[in-house]
């Protein structure tokens, strides 16, 4: 596979990604570490203190069990967009297959988010939480997710060679994905069903089925926060769901890259 | 289509292009937001396709045989870059099918592929990545790249920091020494100076022996002569004319003078004018004797404007005698265009007594090989009386032509003396004082 070869270029352009990104801050590779501790200070005072809501024993623990996988979700899609048309330079001058681009971007946030689940269990053991017995999961569904993630960030960076209002766009999506999935509420908050036009709809199933996020941040909360078993069948349809996605986004990419040389 | 294999069939061509066209988009940036594409839902039928596209190539198709060394050749926007871009896999083919076998290095764009944050030692290993070179290939050809690319201390300055000549420098060093099948190089070695060009050259020549294939775009028209076995010439979208490079160069250089001179050629051709277009300021003389026409010619009798150094040349020069002018002398004389004077014959000094004119005709000057290398030039026509005491018609450097660089490889100073060389065997001491001099001056 021609992706192989050229592993050292994705390699350096990991590297880039992330020299880029602490270039000139004074704290540096700290923020990786540091950001998700503030994000979970500002979510754990205001759904505690200012709108108490949901009684969720923990809180802290249970936010990031979700907010780190989406942060790594939503900084990739986002940044990945960009990809290819931000390095235009390179794409117009040299030959390299393209998908190397938004991988790239997708794989640096990923190391971003390795490092913030250290955070994670971190304080794991601080609060002396129970580790799922089947902790052993977890890289695998952090290599769903990020099959999930490269699948979109595929998809959207090589339709934003074409049409530059994806980026507007998906800033909107993101946000609204981003209430969509129980990040920081726990599902039961919503009402198991709901009547529209006369049909009556299971909301949580309808949850799992169209929003592929909601099912794998459910999965990290089973396995590191309320440290239970996840459910192999439902395991299994993430499972096809991401894949599938991830094949979807190399089709569409590899039809549309052709012509990035000129689009760009 | 574009296809790339790595390990080809033995005596496959390297480069298989097969009825290529390539189009582009006239107006950039049509159709990249929704807007555009929802405004266009109402518009692209009224509008005619033809005139938002251009195609810099259609329909061509040429093959590259493994270590054969092809030049490019062509007026700038000739669509020569598009070429070599789609020969890279940067751009597709519209229509068609290019195959290549092998693996390519290609040096298109001055610093592309280079990251101006990172030193020169860090972009060796980045542009040798893009390249599809792994890290131990890099480092084993490390220190080459370095030395290769003179730049000594600076290679662990960042790039943002170069000259565009080292820039041209290490980007070369990179990609001859990545051991490609096929390496595609797009004029920018122009930017290096003198001795780093030579040291390309070098370096191209040694890739060859080695069993590389190159295809070269340049208009150093000499170079690709010393370079390539074969020359494509390409403009307005096809192949104009490939083969031999003295005579693709030869044709092309005269398609050249010709659109200079006179953008329309064929009307020119159809209708010669009644006076000479000599201006004002470069004539002068009485015009009892007029000269009306001067043609550069071969020796078939075609006007040429470009000639190659050997080549014979007729200057004809048309007069017109209204009354009858006894006793002149017809001269013509050439300058380099730096204005030296080379030569100066006319038919008096040739101990040539011309009949008295009258009326119109013309006298030929023969030149049986043309000494003058490469360069411009032009002519100048005289008619006089003997004395030289009444000019009655001079037209002062008004006809230039050009030297393009034939098989003879001679290019220093402005002639060839047509001289060859000996080195004369046999113990020294036998020489004779002569032979012995002769020596001296070869050594």
């Amino acid at each position: 596979m021609e992706l192989y070869r050229f592993r050292v270029l994705l390699y350096y352009l990991v590297v880039r990604e992330l020299k880029g990104r602490y270039k000139s801050s004074v704290l540096g590779f700290l923020w990786t570490l540091l950001n998700p501790l503030l994000m979970m200070l500002v979510f754990t005072v205001v759904f505690t203190v200012i709108l108490p809501n949901y009684a969720v024993p923990q809180y802290p623990i249970f936010l990031l069990c979700g907010l780190l996988p989406w942060n790594y979700f939503s900084a990739s899609v986002i940044g990945s967009i960009h990809s290819v048309v931000g390095n235009a330079n390179l794409v117009k001058k040299v030959y390299f297959p393209r998908e190397i681009l938004p991988i790239a971007t997708v794989l640096a946030q990923l190391i971003n988010f390795l490092l913030a689940l250290l955070v994670l269990f971190a304080l794991l053991l601080i609060f002396r939480m129970p580790l799922s017995p089947r902790w052993w999961m977890l890289p695998l569904v952090i290599l769903l997710h990020t099959c999930f993630t490269i699948g979109l960030a595929l998809i959207l960076s090589a339709v934003n060679v074409y049409y530059r209002d994806t980026m507007m766009i998906m800033d909107v999506v993101i946000m609204a994905w981003f209430f969509l999935t129980p990040v920081f509420y726990p599902l039961d908050v919503l009402p198991r069903s709901y009547e529209v036009l006369g049909f009556s709809l299971n909301v949580h199933r309808l949850m799992y089925i169209l929003n592929p996020m909601a099912s794998l941040i459910n999965t990290y909360r089973d396995l590191l926060y309320l440290g239970t078993y996840t459910e192999m069948d439902f395991f299994l349809r993430t499972a096809v769901t991401s894949l599938g996605v991830l094949a979807l986004g190399y089709w569409i990419f590899v039809r549309l890259s052709p012509n990035f040389g000129e689009e760009v | 289509m574009y296809i790339r294999n790595d390990r080809p069939a033995p005596g496959a061509p390297v480069v298989d292009v097969r009825h290529v066209s390539k189009r582009f988009r006239l107006r950039r940036g049509e159709g990249r937001s929704f807007q555009d594409a929802f405004i266009n839902l109402f518009h692209r039928r009224r509008r005619s396709r033809g005139e938002s596209h251009f195609w810099p190539l259609r329909d061509v198709s040429f093959q590259v045989y493994p270590n054969e060394a092809l030049g490019i050749i062509g007026p700038n926007g000739s669509g020569k870059s598009t070429l070599l871009k789609m020969l890279a896999g940067i751009l597709e083919p519209t229509e068609g099918t290019i195959l290549v076998n092998g693996r390519i290095s290609a040096l298109l764009e001055l610093g592309a592929g280079f990251h101006p944050d990172l030193t020169g030692r860090e972009n060796i290993f980045l542009n040798g990545s893009m390249y599809g070179l792994g890290r131990g290939e890099i480092r084993a050809r490390l220190d080459d790249i370095i030395e290769f690319s003179e730049l000594g201390r600076f290679i662990d300055m960042p790039i943002k920091h170069y000259s565009s000549g080292m820039y041209v420098r290490l980007g070369f060093a990179v990609a001859i020494h990545t051991d490609p099948d096929l390496l595609l190089v797009d004029e920018v070695l122009a930017v290096g100076d003198a001795a780093f060009q030579n040291k390309c050259m070098r370096a191209i020549y040694e890739f060859r022996r080695r069993g590389g294939t190159l295809i070269l775009v340049s208009h150093d028209l000499g170079t690709i002569q010393a370079v390539c076995d074969r020359v494509i010439w390409y403009e307005e979208g096809a192949i104009q004319a490939m083969g031999e490079p003295t005579q693709v160069v030869m044709e092309y250089l005269n398609h050249v003078a010709l659109r200079e001179e006179d953008p329309a050629p064929e009307e020119a051709a159809s209708s010669v004018p009644a006076e000479s277009p000599v201006p004002e300021n470069h004539r002068w003389g009485t015009r009892r004797v007029q000269i009306t026409r001067v043609e550069l010619c071969d020796d078939t009798g075609t006007p040429r404007r470009v000639f190659v150094t050997g080549a014979p040349m007729q200057i004809r020069v048309h007069y017109r005698a209204p009354h009858p002018i006894e006793d002149p002398v017809f001269g013509v004389a050439i300058h380099h265009q730096n204005g030296i004077h080379l030569t100066g014959p006319n038919t008096d000094l040739s101990g040539l007594t011309l009949p008295t004119l009258q009326g119109e005709g013309q006298v030929v000057y023969r030149i049986p090989a043309l000494p003058l290398l490469a360069g411009d030039y032009t002519v100048s026509v005289a008619v006089h009386n003997r004395a030289d005491t009444e000019m009655y018609d001079y037209h002062d450097r008004a006809y230039p032509f050009r030297i393009a660089p034939g098989q003879n490889r001679e290019r220093y100073g402005l002639i060839t003396l047509g001289g060859s060389w000996e080195v004369p065997t046999g113990p020294a001491d036998a020489c004779t004082p002569e032979l012995a001099a002769k020596e001296r001056l070869v050594g």
